[in-house]
């Protein structure tokens, strides 16, 4: 357990810090907004429109196929600590697993998921 | 070395049939990645079925658990293994000229269909409510992609996020009724629930019986009894119809499997059960049926029927048992032929250009189609439970399950509702026999495999109708291999 | 336990100093190094070899103003530099920098916490950096932000699953998720782990690259066409913890290289912390070399290189770790 609370420690010496030099600064520097000088950047220009715009919705197809790889690959750190104990039988069946896994990305490859433009 | 090969008791031979679905699967997904090899995939997921067919009726009369004690495999599962792989193989056959002409011909409706299918078979195969959670989850999945496939299609799109929405819902009363069961008995294992349920009964009777509602719930839900029934209409009308096929037969009996191996063997001794299941079978035939006598679109129609005959097979588990479940096995069986044969003539007329399965689109049918009409009056008779069509002696062994176990009420609404079923069944028949069609009407063009189809379901419809005893006697010998 | 929270008190303290001088002179390393590589100086003025420049850079953010824009969600708009930076710090909770020695008569271990999980416990905090990007990008109101933020997220988890699985061989060698066990394995140079695991070593290394939005893979702020990215609205300390964040990152990944793959503090002669410092600030000098080498990829190339390359191969180099483990195994 005290292994978790050093973590714990350092977790709240990392926030500290960032609190205490944000306080410090805050102390510090000057503060003088002004409409223009809140507006968005844009390059110079008046901001048009929303800031949320349409993106490609490929980024969305990403994130799905990383889930399912995430999920994968956290399966695969218990196999990999326990293998020395397993042996041939756990390699076959996790070579399986991570075949159905790739058929599906090999699909999705096929399928042009992957592809940009 | 830890031997956990045999501590856990893998044994794949128990898992044949599901390997070979699997594997076909994987194969038809590879064909569907290039636009060369894709238009063999209806062959290739054709064998796969066959050969998972024929693994299946190998293993009848085997009985054997494995993994753990998750999967067992019985004669229960094992016919009803047989059930969803025929009623895939009728689906194949019954959908191809559909799809090709609907622009849907692509691999990935016949991966996903095996991938449906292998769900149902460890649905059907599992001892464990985690292992048959797992089932359901693999079967639905495909559904919902399937039900929405057609995508130019408003309706199919409807149906798959009205379906998607539905299944994720009731999957999640499912999955919380499982968590309050293993709360209850801190066992998922059907088995040990058996062995363990004075104790369970006794010690935690609110958990018990708020996990056995939920769980109820959620298989309501799937195999669309009254008061979960809501999605069934729209997600079947707007579905593609081989895939409205499909969804009326397969994920239905998989549903059932999992509803007598849980209730009528699981938890069996909560006896307020079979009320439950009295109130559940009489509102879902009548408002089935009454709300199919409304109905001026045949998928629709058919979407409303199939409620109904789930009500009747509801009744086999109000009554419990063996010869209930035997019944409840004959009449799926029969079930399935029938249904899926008055949907393949849906599918066909619905090839015609334009066609939406309306009432009056049937006008005139006969003239231009007598034997397709003919075909669909058998269907419709044995849907509405005629001699000398399966439908009837289905019907009988229901109801005199139901009689012998004094459920005299129960028999009589049933008839009732057969009675009121026969006027929504013969207007199909009547508008396609007897009223005359507006303008010319158009011929529906026959296909070989469609026509497989139909044979398939025409036999089987009036073959098991006429020649009911060996039928009988393999739903007879279609027991729980669980002691 | 009042001695043991003590003992871990002073630790973290150490360690968080230690960590934040790191990585305000990386910065110096960086700008002097990339200098000589392409023939300048670098900072000269603030004392000798520009050494009091960093200080300078800290005291000149600290009075800037803080700008907050009209438009950003406040809430998310704070929490994001602070999501980008304290999970960085974190993973040096679990690197061993030494080890175990004896203080003022006290048995100190030469790590933070020896947690059993100490790999996982990396990833998982790594796997946090992604939110900080995430948040900033959509919470500054800005189209800059936005695309960089998603960009760069989107880049984030595509490199992180190769970052995952290149390690898996290591792990198979190891039979251990704790980092304190993992270096102890590594006792001589030729035990180190890059020998035995040397395409799981470049692709972890490459990953690193991609997963701290360094250059060649920092689409998320490429300057000539997303001007900042998800960091184009923020300023003042704000910005300064994004940008202390990414160097803490790099060290991170650069001690979690040594770690894994270097064998950690182990080596001959000098004492076991400078062995650590070394080698991590090796690693620093591969990200700033890379930099100062390899032009900026393409969106589209950078994408395809993750999923087409590097996945395809951290999954072989899994699957052969384990058939040669296991036939070693089967001869012992």
């Amino acid at each position: 357990m005290s292994e978790y609370l050093a973590v714990l420690l350092f977790a709240v010496a990392g926030i500290g810090i960032v609190l205490i030099t944000f306080g410090i600064s805050r102390l510090l520097r000057p503060h003088n907004p002004y409409p223009e000088k809140n507006v968005t950047y844009e390059c110079a220009e008046e901001t048009v429109g929303p800031s949320w715009i349409q993106f490609n919705n490929r980024f969305y197809i990403f994130a799905l196929i990383f889930v399912i790889f995430d999920v994968e690959a956290i399966f695969l750190f218990p196999w990999a600590v326990a293998f020395g104990q397993l042996g041939l039988f756990a390699l076959v069946e996790v070579t399986l697993f991570l075949m159905i896994l790739f058929f599906g990305l090999f699909y999705a490859w096929k399928k042009g998921v992957l592809k940009w433009v | 070395m830890i031997d956990y090969v045999s501590a856990l008791s893998i044994d794949f031979g128990l898992i044949v049939p599901e390997i070979t679905v699997l594997v076909t699967s994987f194969v038809v997904m590879m064909l569907a990645c290039s636009k060369k090899v894709s238009s063999w995939s209806s062959t290739v997921t054709l064998v796969g079925y066959v050969l998972a067919l024929w693994f299946t009726t190998r293993q009848w009369g085997h009985q054997g658990s494995g993994f753990a004690d998750m999967v067992t495999c019985d004669n229960f599962g094992i016919v009803f293994k047989a059930i969803f792989i025929v009623a895939s193989i009728i689906v194949v056959f019954l959908g191809h000229r559909y799809l090709r002409v609907k622009g849907l011909h692509r691999g990935e409706y016949y991966a996903l269909m095996l991938v449906s299918t292998l769900g149902m078979m460890v649905m059907a195969n599992s001892s464990d409510l985690i292992v048959l959670f797992l089932g359901l989850e693999i079967m639905s999945v495909p559904l919902y992609v399937m039900a929405g496939m057609y995508r130019r299609s408003l309706e199919s799109n409807e149906a798959g996020i009205k379906y998607f929405f539905m299944g994720a819902f009731s999957t999640a009363f499912l999955l919380l009724g499982i968590a309050f069961i293993f709360g209850a008995s801190g066992t998922t294992n059907l088995r040990s629930i058996v062995t363990d349920f004075s104790y369970i009964a006794n010690s935690f009777p609110v958990y018990l019986y708020a996990g056995v509602a939920l769980i109820l719930i959620g298989f309501g839900f799937k195999v669309g009894t009254v008061p979960f029934h809501t999605w069934v209409p729209d997600v079947y009308q707007g579905a593609p119809t081989p895939v409205t096929a499909f969804f009326s037969v397969a994920p239905k009996a998989a549903g059932f499997a999992a509803l007598l191996r849980v209730f009528v063997y699981g938890f069996s001794e909560v006896t307020i059960l079979s009320d439950v299941f009295w109130v559940l079978a009489v509102l879902t035939m009548t408002v089935g049926n009454l709300l199919a006598l409304r109905q001026d679109n045949v998928k629709r129609m058919l979407a409303y029927s199939s409620i109904s005959h789930a009500g009747y097979i509801l009744v086999a588990l109000v009554v419990g048992g063996a010869d209930a479940v035997a019944a409840a096995i004959f009449y799926l069986v029969a079930y399935t032929m029938f249904n899926l044969g008055g949907f393949g003539v849906v599918t066909l007329l619905e090839t015609r250009s334009g066609c939406k399965s309306e009432f009056n689109e049937l006008r005139g049918l006969s003239k231009t189609n007598p034997y397709l009409t003919a075909t669909l009056a058998l269907f419709m008779f044995a849907l509405s439970g005629f001699p000398p069509t399966v439908g009837f002696i289905g019907k009988f062994y229901i109801f005199s399950a139901a009689m012998q176990s004094g459920f005299v009420w129960l028999t009589v609404i049933g008839v009732m509702n057969s009675f009121v079923s026969v006027y929504y069944y013969l207007r199909v028949i009547k508008t396609s026999f007897f009223d005359e069609a507006e303008g010319t009407p158009v011929p529906a063009v026959l296909s070989p495999t469609i026509i497989i189809a139909l044979v398939i379901t025409a036999v089987g419809t009036l073959g098991l109708g006429l020649f009911p005893q060996q039928l009988l006697q393999l739903s007879q010998a279609a027991i729980f291999g669980m002691p | 336990m009042l001695e043991v929270i003590i003992i871990s008190s002073i630790k973290v303290l150490t360690v968080v100093i230690v960590v934040l001088t790191c990585c305000a002179y990386s910065t110096l390393l960086e700008r002097k190094l990339v200098a000589y590589m392409q023939h300048r100086l670098g900072p000269i003025y603030a004392g000798p070899w520009g050494l009091l420049q960093p200080i300078a850079d800290a005291i000149k953010l600290m009075f800037k103003e803080d700008l907050v824009p009209d438009r950003v969600e406040r809430t998310l708009y704070t929490l994001a530099p602070i999501l980008s930076f304290v999970p960085s710090l974190l993973v040096f909770a679990v690197v061993p920098f030494s080890s175990d020695f004896t203080l003022f008569g006290y048995d100190v271990t030469g790590v933070i916490s020896d947690l059993n999980i100490g790999v996982l416990w990396v990833f998982m905090i790594t796997g946090f950096g992604v939110y900080g990007v995430v948040l900033a990008g959509w919470s500054s109101g800005s189209k800059w932000s936005l695309l960089g933020g998603i960009r760069s997220s989107a880049q984030m988890i595509s490199y992180e699953l190769s970052y995952g699985l290149s390690i898996v061989g290591v792990i198979l060698l190891a039979n251990t998720l704790s980092m304190t066990e993992i270096v102890g394995q590594q006792d001589s140079i030729f035990s180190w782990y890059i020998f035995r695991q040397p395409l799981g070593f470049i692709l972890f290394f490459t990953c690193a690259v991609a997963e701290t939005n360094r250059a060649p893979f920092d689409m998320a702020e490429a300057e000539s066409e997303l001007v900042g990215g998800y960091h184009t609205e923020y300023s003042s300390m704000r910005f300064a913890s994004f940008f202390v964040g990414e160097y803490a990152n790099m060290l991170a990944a650069s001690a979690v290289a040594a770690t894994l793959f270097l064998g950690g503090w182990q080596g001959p002669l000098l004492p076991p912390i400078v062995w650590m410092m070394l080698k991590v600030f090796f690693g620093m000098f591969i990200f700033i070399w890379l930099r100062g080498t390899l032009p900026r990829f393409r969106y589209d190339q950078l994408m395809n290189f993750g999923w087409k390359v590097l996945f395809p191969l951290a999954l072989l180099n899994t699957m052969v770790t384990g058939l040669i483990v296991m036939l070693t195994n089967g001869t012992n």
